[in-house]
């Protein structure tokens, strides 16, 4: 325990994302790199074509972005990594969120407005070549149908675990389609379209809480992935835009409240301490529970924080959504900058305000109680949570960490005012929220990367376009794109497989993807340390960014690489070989030869340099 | 109307009913929507409702909003088909 107050972390991380956003985001990024201009006409209006290409108003495409590149990966990532304590963690998120994770997206979505609206890895082919643009797209491509396998699983399990969750998504989707229909089909104004479509969520939201509604796992897998497929597939003004404008309402609900909570339990002093150890369980990096590279301390802190925290700080995933779906969006330049730079620094807060500082404050469950004079114990036992066998929250799962550390900060924040009468109620209901907020974030990704899959498909061969039109029209069609990584996905996600574990003598029952899952963190990270390679060489190059703002961007970017590239080296060292033989050929492979594309990657981006400066 | 939009408008329409069955009487009267660890009419139900009500307005009402086209014509100077 430390005696650092909740406000200062407040305080501290409110600061450093608003002369981020300033300082750095408007007047270098935005004047000095991209040079953005409100007269230049964007992909959304230029190749217009009432589907994909679509201009939207900025408020609603803040909105998208912040929803998709928020998966579950801002929450449980972060929850996992305070086992370091909550220090290292909580500097990392702002460290990587500045100067790492905001740059990459903005970058890389201004990247693609300059070139048309294609990927991040389509523009590789300006800077680095042909050959990297198509394993850069094959890469992502499988790297997304992974990321459907794992979302489908995810979701469909945190519908069976809270099914109050199940009932408020699929009440959700009409209220989102009425919007649409409001402003686009009837003239209503996006500020009454609001309104409305606000009473009817808050009603939905106190509906959900008392029906929850019962599937079971394979059955939700069935209905999302169809739900996956259908709103990739239609066009985003009528489902993607107010989907997750309305959406957003929920989510800044969620960090407003973690802000408020915040504000509320201002003198109290995290029960978390600061720093525990540079060097964490095994598991915390895939290595399995039980086994001796599971209890080892080989999770160092540097270089594999990548591998444990990802949305939050930074991912790859963002420059694929900010070069795929926001960008053929953008109907403004100078919108980017709230939408790309606004919307990475919104989802670092959800780390920072809305996980890290709750789950430090609730860390020692009988300091909090004493604290506050609160029966944290007895309430946490009807929640399920035996505080005697489990007295500190990393006891806990990741998921878990954190919809019990949010409800217990919002609980002791609104006991303030309410009095301890309202402890109990309040710490079920917030704790209930968290979980649905989790699946808010899952579920708008799960349909996000479908969309994605279908752009990266349709990149992938573009070379048949002038050789075979019409095999390139049937193979692209965006519905066949639609379909085939759902097709996927759901074989990963809805059969079970047994698994020998030869250390532990013992055979377990998992879902098929997480056989190659572990390999998804590193691949990911990877992903975004070579995105903002390209995005750095993009500024370089075409930008002709020179002197100290070209360093700004290139240093992180190498920095990154470095470690991402140690942190899957020291995987493969330490981790792989105490995996049973079916993760070692499935997560091992993947590793491996990925960690093979990115020196190819790095050898093209250097001799891309070279011709630059040349 | 075309047949695709009548065929849309009939899923439309479809879908709200289940969705009224479902939200306003079922779930209202017994407290829940299917049951725990089973897959049941009611849950089915309302899962097909809950697609259908993304596809019936899309093909009711599935061209580009005018205003949309609007905007689009007036930014470009080009005339949209």
């Amino acid at each position: 325990m430390d005696a650092t107050p909740v406000i200062l972390i407040l305080v501290v991380v409110l600061v450093v994302y608003g002369l981020a956003y300033v300082f750095y985001g408007k007047r270098i990024l935005e004047k000095k790199v991209v040079r953005a201009s409100p007269d230049r006409v964007t992909p959304a209006y230029e190749k217009f074509d009432g589907i994909d290409y679509v201009p939207a108003n900025k408020y609603v495409l803040y909105g998208h972005h912040f929803a998709s590149i928020a998966g579950a990966g801002p929450i449980v990532g972060p929850a996992l990594a305070m086992v370091w304590g909550w220090g290292l963690p909580l500097i990392w998120v702002l460290f990587g969120n500045v100067f790492i994770g905001a740059v990459h997206d903005y970058l890389s979505m201004m990247a693609s407005v300059r070139h048309g609206g294609v990927s991040i890895m389509s523009i590789s082919e300006n800077v680095m070549g042909r050959k990297a643009k198509y394993v850069f797209l094959a890469y992502v491509w499988f790297a997304l149908v992974l990321v459907l396998a794992a979302f489908f699983s995810v979701a469909s399990s945190t519908f069976v675990g809270t099914p109050t969750a199940a009932t408020i998504s699929v009440l959700f989707m009409p209220i989102a389609l009425l919007f649409g229909l409001l402003v686009y089909r009837t003239g209503v104004s996006v500020k009454t379209g609001t309104v409305i479509a606000l009473v009817l969520l808050i009603l939905a939201l106190f509906y959900s809480l008392n029906v929850p509604l019962y599937l079971t796992y394979e059955a939700w897998v069935v209905v999302l992935s169809l739900y996956s497929m259908l709103a990739a597939a239609l066009p985003v003004w009528y489902l993607l835009q107010p989907r997750d404008y309305i959406n957003a309402y929920l989510l800044w609900a969620f960090v407003a409240l973690a802000i408020i909570g915040a504000l509320l339990t201002f003198n109290y002093s995290f029960t978390g301490p600061i720093y525990t150890s540079f060097a964490g369980p095994g598991t915390l990096i895939g290595a399995l529970a039980g086994t001796s590279t599971g209890k080892a301390s080989i999770a160092y802190f540097w270089p594999t924080v990548p591998l444990v925290i990802a949305c939050g700080a930074l991912s790859g995933f963002h420059s694929v959504v900010g070069s795929g779906t926001t960008s053929k969006q953008l109907s403004n330049e100078l919108d980017a900058l709230l939408v790309g730079y606004g919307g990475m620094l919104t989802e670092g807060a959800v780390s920072s305000l809305a996980v890290i500082t709750p789950i430090a404050l609730a860390w020692n469950f009988a300091a909090l109680a004493s604290a506050t004079g609160l029966p944290v114990s007895e309430v946490l036992l009807k929640a399920g949570v035996n505080t005697t066998a489990t007295p500190i929250i990393t006891g806990l799962g990741g998921a878990d960490r954190f919809t019990v550390g949010y409800g217990l900060e919002q609980a002791v924040a609104w006991s303030r005012i309410f009095g301890p009468g309202v402890f109990e109620s309040a710490f079920l209901t917030f704790k209930t929220f968290a979980a649905w907020a989790l699946s808010a974030f899952v579920l708008t990704t799960l349909d996000t990367s479908n969309r994605l899959a279908r752009f990266a498909w349709r990149e992938l061969f573009d070379w048949l376009k002038p050789r075979n039109e019409l095999a390139y029209k049937a193979i692209t069609n965006r519905w066949v794109a639609s379909v085939i990584p759902v097709v996927l996905g759901a074989i990963m996600a809805y059969p079970k497989i047994e698994v020998y574990i030869p250390e532990l003598n013992k055979t377990t029952v998992v879902y098929a993807y997480s056989i190659v899952w572990p390999a998804f963190a590193g691949t990911n990270q990877l992903l975004a340390a070579l995105a903002l390679l390209t995005a750095a060489l993009w500024a370089y190059a075409i930008q002709k960014v020179r002197g100290g703002t070209s360093l700004l961007i290139m240093i992180p970017a190498l920095f990154l690489w470095i470690t991402v590239t140690a942190g899957l080296i020291w995987w493969l060292y330490a981790v792989v070989p105490g995996l049973p033989p079916l993760y070692q050929v499935g997560a091992g492979t993947i590793v491996a030869i990925s960690v093979v594309l990115d020196f190819l990657l790095i050898g093209l981006f250097i001799t891309g340099l070279r011709r630059a400066r040349s | 109307m075309k047949a695709k939009e009548a065929l849309g408008l009939i899923i439309t329409v479809l879908s709200l009913l289940i969705f009224a069955y479902e939200i306003l009487y079922v779930g209202l009267v017994t407290r829940n929507i299917g049951v725990k660890g089973d897959v049941a009419t009611d849950a089915i139900l309302i899962s097909a409702g809950f697609l259908l009500i993304i596809l019936g307005p899309a093909l009711w009402l599935g061209e580009v909003p005018t205003n949309l086209k609007k905007l689009v014509e007036a930014k470009t100077g080009r005339k949209l088909s």
